[in-house]
């Protein structure tokens, strides 16, 4: 009969499944030593949404170029022999970041994670770090939480933050006749962040913040309150935008005339690649504090054309600062004979770094920020422009102590 | 006072994209009763083969000004065809949801040709600068937006309404089958006019080009606001889609410069009071109860 | 242009809402869902696996509304995010234990469907989905704004697991899937039960053809809001669970493109099936997970894609296509057997 048939089925698959207890679940394994004989390194970034260009798949390849010169240099004399780099896409949302997090610490291994771009989902991976206790060494997020209310001792921010963002572009720019600034920024921790910090350099320094605008965030149409900027009469406006928002920012600003007035414009954050998608005429004359810029010195020039050969662009920041995390961090695998948390974030912290990326860097004990010199760029005009990529001017150098928070003010405990 | 008519001026130029896209939008579903979610991805297709039409073959704007709503109609005649034309006897919520899967593949394509940073784009020399009036400083480009985009409205009103092609189109929105007694071969309208649709997408792309992000999701939140728009005007009604949209623009840019936080909300708040309190929308023919 | 929705019924007139007259069939069915459910976490990552119940639920309790009234809601999202959030907050602010928290999180959805429910059911059709998302878009908004109670961007963060202290469910991902899994069954089995009642009936009625419901008097509006009403409890709890899973809760769970997503479950496994939406909500989770684990970087393509086959193929949905052609093998069958020449029910 049919349902003694559909019966023996339903057993006999009950059955199988019971036996068959495969890879993906089963209950939790408790970690291992130098877990599994391996070392892995997972990158978590954006792959296919805003950032894909600034970081993404690149930054991956800038990682395993770290583990290839770890091998060369140390060859049999390496503490460990089998290093996995992987990575997932976390498309800029903390709720993924956060789920990515855990299944690469729990079902992948991962022994350190880096990048992850976009500050909430940055804040969520901290979360699960100090959780599973392990490493965690971010290079594209901006918020001072990570260093700040929310730090840990398994979380180091490796490249930049709004603090030094602010301090580099604000007080120069002040200085140099900006007096008065009007700031429009998106309506989000980051965006909050940045505003706080531009408008203490720029009293610091002096300037006095007429008003800001929150703007949606997401935006496509900033004419109203490129307007309303305008008519406060400023010397200058900040924008805080970012991605293809700061796109459509310069593209109105520049529509509205005050440019011809006399109204500048200083952009908060700012990469090779939005330059590169509007176009340098766009944006020619624009200042804004770079962490890190290809063609800066002959050191960072040398291993821009290495990235250059392996992937037919140019590096941004966040690809550099990849490479040298990643680097960093095996050395002090080697260093500590393990790939324990405890152990290797112990000979991370107080290091002091002068490679392609940081120039008189340093790991900070207190707080896990890297601090290092940073630089105020300036867009060159269309006409400067000598090679593919070549658009910055490094107008100055700000050395690490100035441009980053001093320890103290950090406000981490950890 | 100057400020409030900048404003205002702002938002009618803003306001002139979405009555242009959704005098497109009206128009389809008017006809097929097809509610087109894919026409935030048409308009994103506009700007990124109007960008890619000036850096492969040097384009001007101009050009792409009559171009690209061409290639934009051809692309819509192959979407009705392969996919739309299936689904028409049914519920409009199937192409609905087609038109919603549709947008997906379109923008991941975008995505994976182009990247997500964005794609540069000139604005030509002539209409770059501003112009004086009446005391307001306006963008040279603004007006130009305002003034094109009103006057293929206007063209297209009076090509509905004055031509024969126009009365069959109508005739076809209204009464199809008392247009099919009179021997009107109704069927033959639908493609040309969901082409017709696309194509204005297209344009109102073409013409958002020069200022705004290209990217591939630049279409995703512009669709949610054109289906406010058109709601506000009313599913069918092509004066209600143009009126909506420069309504929309104005509330938008006034709510921008006098309450940024509930800018966005307002327009969905007046979606759901126009549902509930007049479905047909403002200027809307059909008159439907659930 | 017909106001009515889905004109075109997958369920027919003789086999709905009866999943199939043989009750064995039934209940064979029934043993291997269950298997199913408990044998899950072996083959899937723990987390995934509560993911992919809680998903299911939110599949079927917006099946109840789609399938069953023929309502298509584009705003669920907002009781599955608002659940999720007071879940989230209910857990970090007072030590009870998860299921409160998130019976907690249901109740508000309930209370939250009621005023949207109530103006929305006043429309129907394509009107009842667009004012569906603009409420929904609202609820985005005040959960955006309101960054002080839900972190705004950041999301709801660090989000505590509590089981009466017992440290294996708390800390153990596949231990917390056994302790969730009642919870979504008991959503699942009130779902089964309201649509296999009388009060199920009508809602079928009225999607069919609300007119003559209302001539039979049925007041059509109070049945839709009744229906609205609980499928978005079933969503809220569904909601609490996903919340206390991940420990976390973002903007993401109430934004329209998740009530999107939902849509698409639920229309892949086969729309007024219940089974559907369990069906579709294990593929779009299992092969989301694949793709973004293994670097594929397209997912969209393949999701927009699916979509459109499904749409334009297999109205049905995967489960709905093949319960149709199991029930038609089954008709000839039987209207074979009987000698005379009975022409049986079938339609179409």
């Amino acid at each position: 009969m049919k349902s003694k048939r559909i019966a023996a089925g339903a057993s006999a698959m009950t059955a199988a499944l019971l036996l068959v207890a495969c890879g993906g679940g089963g209950p939790g394994k408790s970690g291992g030593d130098f877990s599994g004989g391996k070392l892995v390194l997972a990158v978590l970034n954006d792959q296919s949404g805003v950032y894909k260009d600034a970081s993404g798949p690149n930054s991956v390849k800038a990682v395993k170029m770290a583990v290839a010169d770890y091998q060369k240099k140390y060859g049999d004399k390496a503490v460990v022999h089998k290093i996995e780099v992987i990575s997932a896409d976390h498309q800029n949302k903390p709720d993924i970041a956060n789920t990515k997090a855990q299944e690469l610490y729990e079902r992948d291994g991962a022994d350190v994670i880096l990048d992850v771009p976009t500050s909430s989902a940055a804040l969520a991976v901290a979360t699960q770090a100090k959780n599973h206790r392990k490493l965690f060494i971010d290079v594209s997020a901006a918020t001072m939480a990570l260093t700040g209310a929310q730090c840990n001792k398994y979380t180091f921010q490796w490249a930049y933050n709004t603090y030094m963002l602010a301090n580099g572009t604000g007080p120069t720019v002040t200085e140099s006749g900006g007096k008065n600034w009007y700031i429009i920024y998106p309506d989000y921790q980051f965006g909050q962040d940045m505003t706080k910090s531009f408008s203490d350099a720029i009293s610091k320094a002096g300037g006095k913040v007429l008003g800001t605008t929150a703007t949606p965030f997401p935006n496509d149409n900033f004419a109203t309150y490129l307007t309303k900027a305008g008519s406060t009469n400023p010397d200058v406006i900040g924008t805080m935008q970012a991605g293809g928002d700061l796109i459509n920012v310069v593209k109105q600003f520049n529509q509205t005339g005050l440019k011809e007035k006399g109204v500048k414009l200083a952009v908060g954050l700012m990469t090779l690649d939005d330059i590169h998608s509007v176009g340098v005429d766009q944006f020619a004359g624009t200042t804004f504090t770079d962490p890190w810029y290809w063609n800066m010195d002959a050191k960072s020039r040398a291993w821009a054309d290495r990235f250059l050969a392996a992937t037919g662009t140019r590096p941004s920041f966040e690809h550099a600062g990849n490479y040298s995390a990643a680097l960093n961090y095996l050395e002090a695998v080697q260093a500590a004979g393990t790939d324990d948390a405890d152990a290797v974030a112990g000979k991370l912290e107080g290091l002091k770094i002068n490679d392609m990326f940081l120039r008189n860097g340093e790991v900070r004990a207190k707080d896990h920020s890297v601090i290092h010199d940073v630089y105020l760029a300036k867009v060159k005009k269309p006409a400067e422009v000598k090679e593919a990529w070549d658009y910055e001017d490094i107008v100055k150098t700000i050395p690490a102590t100035e441009a980053f928070q001093p320890a103290e003010a950090s406000g981490c405990s950890m | 006072m100057n400020a409030v008519l900048q404003y205002a001026v702002q938002g009618l130029a803003a306001g002139s994209f979405y009555a242009l896209a959704a005098l497109g939008l009206a128009i389809i579903f008017g006809v097929l009763g097809v509610v087109n979610f894919a026409h935030g991805a048409f308009y994103m297709l506009g700007a990124v083969t109007a960008a890619v039409l000036l850096d492969s073959f040097n384009l001007s704007f101009w050009g792409s000004l009559l171009v690209v709503p061409v290639l934009m109609f051809l692309f819509g005649v192959v979407v009705e065809r392969l996919l739309v034309q299936w689904l028409l006897q049914l519920d409009p919520l199937y192409n609905f949801l087609l038109t919603f899967g549709l947008t997906l593949v379109l923008v991941e394509l975008v995505k994976q040709r182009y990247g997500v940073s964005g794609l540069p784009y000139r604005l030509p020399g002539v209409l770059s600068g501003r112009v004086d009036l009446v005391g307001i400083v306006l963008p040279r480009y603004q007006l130009f937006v305002l003034v094109f985009s009103g006057g293929i409205c206007v063209l297209v009103w009076l090509v509905m309404t004055r031509s024969r092609v126009g009365m069959i189109v109508r005739a076809a929105t209204e009464k199809p089958d008392l247009a099919r007694a009179l021997g009107i071969n109704v069927g033959r309208w639908v493609t040309p006019v969901f082409g017709f649709g696309v194509a204005l997408a297209g344009l109102a792309g073409v013409l958002a080009a020069p200022f705004r992000a290209i990217t591939a999701d630049m279409g995703d939140n512009f669709a949610i606001i054109l289906f406010a728009v058109v709601v506000i005007g009313g599913l069918g009604s092509i004066v209600g889609a143009v009126v909506a949209g420069f309504m929309v623009g104005l509330v938008e840019a006034f709510g921008q410069a006098y309450a940024p936080t509930f800018s966005q909300i307002v327009i969905f708040v007046m979606m759901a009071l126009i549902i509930l309190v007049r479905p047909a929308g403002l200027f809307g023919l059909k008159e439907t109860t659930a | 242009m017909t106001e009515s929705v889905i004109a075109e019924s997958p369920v027919t007139g003789a086999d709905a809402p009866v999943a199939s007259s043989n009750p064995r069939q039934r209940w064979a069915l029934l043993a291997a869902g269950l298997v199913a459910a408990l044998a899950l976490p072996w083959f899937v990552y723990p987390p995934v696996a509560t993911d992919i119940a809680a998903l299911a639920l939110f599949a079927v309790a917006l099946d109840i509304l789609l399938g069953y009234t023929g309502l298509l809601s584009f705003g669920h999202a907002a009781f599955w995010g608002s659940s999720a959030y007071v879940t989230g907050l209910i857990a970090t602010h007072s030590g009870v234990p998860f299921p409160v928290a998130v019976v907690g999180g249901a109740v508000f959805a309930m209370v939250l469907a009621l005023p949207i429910g109530y103006l929305s059911v006043r429309r129907s059709g394509i009107y009842f989905a667009m004012v569906t998302l603009a409420f929904a878009q609202m609820v985005y908004f005040i959960g955006y704004q309101w960054s002080g109670l839900t972190g705004g961007e950041n999301g709801l963060q660090g989000v505590p697991r509590n089981f009466f202290g017992i440290e294996l469910v708390e800390t153990d991902s596949f231990y917390f899937y056994y302790s969730a899994l009642p919870i979504l069954l008991l959503g699942m089995w009130t779902a089964w039960r309201i649509v296999h009642s009388p009060f199920g009936r009508v809602l079928v009625s009225i999607r069919d053809n609300t007119q003559r419901a209302r001539a039979l008097g049925y007041e059509a509006e109070k049945y839709k809001l009744l229906a609205f009403v609980l499928s978005a409890g079933l969503t809220g709890l569904a909601g609490g669970v996903f919340a206390i899973n991940h420990g976390f809760v973002a903007l993401t769970e109430l934004h329209w493109s998740t009530s999107g997503e939902v849509v698409l479950m639920t229309v892949l496994g086969g729309i007024g099936t219940l089974w559907g939406g369990i069906l579709g909500a294990f593929l779009t989770v299992t092969l989301s997970d694949y793709l973004t684990s293994s670097g594929f970087d397209g997912i969209d393509l393949v999701t927009g894609s699916v979509f459109i086959v499904v749409v334009l193929l297999f109205r049905r949905g995967i489960w709905g296509t093949v319960r149709h052609q199991w029930l038609a093998r089954q008709l000839r069958r039987e209207s074979s057997r009987r000698s005379t020449g009975s022409i049986g029910r079938t339609r179409r």
